[in-house]
């Protein structure tokens, strides 16, 4: 009788202390097309997993990190989320790239499963099939009608040109920077589409120069750019053209491509640079170096991952304090409960004095709404404004 | 008379006899035990492997029209991805107000036209010229789209289709629901392709490719017969595109570039140019490797010895699924110019001559 009593006690101890398992699944470039961002990216979430196991920050539960290459591919995608959906039952799903979000917009609606993708195209967070879908921070749109402020802050009555990638990740931008221009009483002068295979941009700089351009902005990868400032800086162009760009043309990854040519560049981004004293960056330096990252470290696509594993980690921990468990469900209503005095401040991300670092509703389904203007000089990205919120993007965009 | 579930080979004394479908009583069982076999094995399998079949299946369609064009009237086209995508859009702007049974065959249509159109250049050049021709049509296609703001600039236009018949299609089921429609449809295409080629149609395509010069000398038009080649393929590719528009829920330009156009040629090459079977093979065979390269470049990227090994800067990982594609295609020109249907067509006679030497 007293070794029954033993045991069934025993086993109950077990099974109290036994630990749970919530999956987490990430699809994205590790390898193929746009890798030197899915790379770091990617990266950056394997170790905040294993980091948040090993600090433990989801009391009683067990972090399973699928991470998976697609290649950039959208079967791929498609596949690796519905393998997972079938074994795993995640609990979140952190996408990457524009087309595959696009395209998997009604299927993660339908399953009822939050997707915080890399990808900030504004077209994810508008309807249909939306419900579901939170990006980290500001949208690319948001970026360019940033930027487009702060030229008009510069000088009224600019010429600016366009310059996109050729793709919808691009083209994303287009439609909300020719409102915001009309509004600001800039013009664009031009719209040029740009891809990876831009070896000479002489054409492309000449024909920008004779329309007057004083301004080029960038939605773009690091590498055309790259290109497109070295070519500047030989015709000389570089001191009569100012070039800017949105999130995914900047960081180290511009500096390492274009070299003293990227000397001037401004970049709108969210997040904090990698010497910079805040939690979040600490923990960045601290995860690159235990995990021996080294380029990928240096990145700030690594910060972009972080944030998107650290937002998922959070809204679980919160989940799980709310509702006692941890699913797709309670993942939704933790998240858009992430608001007011429950904000969510991992210092990755700047905030400005109206908005915390991340805040999540129904209805606000973007993250980080502040960035900042970094400029390169001495081979480094350093701030020039304050952070703050673009005031004509949600006019233009929303019509509010 | 001989018994004819005896035959070792094909006995054709009449023209009649030289048009069949199936040449033995074998080949109806065989191809009937195939069909039941792939009626029955998505049971056997995952959702996503399911995922996986459908993406063959509706490839396969893509590459069976390839082969019209090219494997049988011998003109090359590089633009298949494109008529896929014509298809697919068609489908995307008509599927609010038709049903699917009608918008694909509109879509299959539709690109059916831009196929003839797109098939002038090769009533007056030839070879790599023609190919450069397709190129251009497959790159107008991506630019236009891009610019398109009724196409979403290439960006998703959703298609859905919730129900049919009053059957509830959902997550669970969408996968097993369209795997059927894609089989059924591909069906269809198989044996509308065999109807074609063992007609007067299809016997001038092989002639137009030979000599189209002889073709026109013995009465038939190597013109038209040249655009009906183009017409066609393209019509099966505006089938396929159609229904992957369905079956991914949304149409994305990414699924139409240059890369997917090169990618048909290199299944229909692998398979073996101008075969049914090849049509099935080749997509079957670039699909598995395109998986066991995704599992191979994960297992690089994660290993840490392996990694170190490589110089930096270096990213094998990335670099492995473009060179084991080159390299399996040149693999297979260098030493298998027929593809993997002459593997079937040998391992098929060693059966039906079993236990004599062929």
């Amino acid at each position: 009788m007293k070794r029954s009593v033993l045991l069934v006690g025993l086993t109950l101890l077990g099974l109290a202390q036994a630990q749970q398992t919530v999956s987490l699944v990430h699809s994205g470039a590790i390898t193929g097309p746009t890798s030197d961002v899915g790379g770091p990216y990617a990266a950056a979430i394997e170790d905040y997993c294993k980091y948040a196991n090993e600090q433990k920050l989801i009391p009683g539960y067990t972090l399973n990190c699928i991470v998976r290459d697609d290649q950039y591919q959208n079967p791929n995608a498609q596949r690796i989320l519905e393998e997972a959906l079938d074994r795993n039952k995640p609990a979140v799903y952190l996408g990457y790239a524009t087309g595959a979000m696009l395209a998997l917009k009604s299927l993660v609606q339908e399953v009822k499963l939050v997707t915080i993708p890399a990808s900030a195209h504004i077209g994810l967070i508008d309807p249909p099939d939306n419900t579901y879908m939170f990006l980290p921070t500001s949208s690319y749109s948001e970026q360019v009608v940033a930027l487009l402020e702060y030229i008009a802050r510069q000088k009224k009555g600019a010429k600016v040109a366009l310059v996109v990638n050729p793709s919808p990740f691009g083209r994303a931008v287009l439609d909300d920077a020719r409102k915001a221009a009309t509004q600001l009483g800039l013009s664009i002068v031009d719209v040029q589409e740009v891809g990876g295979n831009n070896l000479d941009n002489t054409a492309l700089l000449r024909n920008l120069d004779s329309k007057g351009t004083e301004f080029i902005i960038h939605q773009n990868v690091a590498g055309p750019v790259a290109n497109i400032l070295k070519d500047a800086k030989k015709l000389g162009l570089d001191k009569k053209i100012k070039q800017l760009g949105a999130v995914y043309t900047g960081g180290n990854d511009l500096i390492r491509l274009a070299g003293d040519a990227a000397e001037g560049y401004l970049w709108a981004s969210s997040y904090y640079t990698l010497d910079e004293d805040t939690p979040g960056m600490k923990l960045h330096r601290e995860l690159a170096a235990k995990y021996n990252r080294g380029t990928l470290g240096q990145s700030h696509n690594y910060t972009a991952g972080l944030l998107a594993a650290a937002i998922a980690v959070e809204t679980m921990k919160r989940a799980l304090q709310r509702f006692g468990k941890i699913d797709n469900t309670t993942f939704y209503n933790a998240l858009v409960g992430m608001n007011g005095p429950n904000s969510f401040n991992p210092g990755f991300v700047v905030k400005t004095a109206n908005s915390p670092e991340i805040d999540f509703t129904k209805s606000e389904q973007t993250g980080g709404e502040g960035l900042r203007v970094l400029e390169v000089k001495g081979g480094k990205f350093v701030p020039i404004t304050q952070p703050f919120t673009s005031t004509l993007f949600r006019k233009v965009h929303f019509g509010k | 008379m001989r018994n004819p579930w005896a035959q070792t080979g094909n006995y054709r004394t009449s023209y009649v006899q030289d048009t069949t479908i199936f040449a033995t009583y074998r080949e109806i069982v065989s191809v009937g035990v195939l069909l039941v076999a792939l009626v029955l094995l998505p049971q056997f399998l995952e959702r996503s492997q399911v995922l996986t079949l459908n993406f063959i299946l509706i490839y396969a369609i893509a590459v069976l029209g390839l082969n019209i064009t090219t494997g049988y009237a011998g003109l090359i086209s590089v633009g298949q991805a494109a008529f896929m995508g014509v298809g697919a859009y068609t489908v995307a702007l008509t599927a609010p107000y038709l049903p699917f049974y009608l918008t694909i065959p509109l879509g299959a249509a539709v690109a059916a036209v831009f196929g003839a159109v797109v098939g002038i250049p090769s009533l007056r050049v030839k070879h790599l010229y023609l190919a450069l021709a397709t190129l251009a049509f497959q790159e107008i296609f991506v630019w236009s789209v891009g610019r398109m703001p009724a196409l979403a600039q290439g960006a998703s236009i959703p298609v859905e289709m919730r129900n049919f018949l009053g059957y509830e299609i959902g997550f669970r089921n969408h996968n097993h629901f369209w795997y059927y429609v894609i089989l059924f449809v591909l069906v269809l295409m198989v044996i509308a392709w065999r109807n074609l080629l063992r007609g007067k149609y299809g016997r001038a395509l092989v002639a137009v490719r030979d000599n189209d010069r002889a073709a026109d000398a013995m009465g038939m038009d190597p013109g038209r017969t040249k655009l009906m080649a183009f017409a066609l393929g393209a019509l099966y590719a505006g089938v396929a595109g159609g229904l992957l528009a369905y079956f991914q829920r949304s149409v994305v330009i990414e699924e139409f570039t240059l890369a997917k156009s090169v990618g048909f040629l290199a299944m229909a090459i692998v398979g073996g140019l101008g075969t049914v079977v090849g049509s099935l093979l080749g997509p079957a065979f670039i699909e598995y490797l395109r998986l066991s390269m995704e599992r191979l470049s994960e297992w690089i990227k994660g290993n840490q010895a392996i990694q170190q090994l490589i110089p930096p800067g270096v990213d094998v990982a990335s670099a492995l699924l473009p060179l084991s594609f080159g390299l399996v295609i040149v693999l297979f020109l260098m030493f298998e110019p027929r593809g993997l249907y002459n593997w079937w067509r040998l391992v098929r006679s060693y059966f039906r001559t079993w236990p004599f030497k062929y």
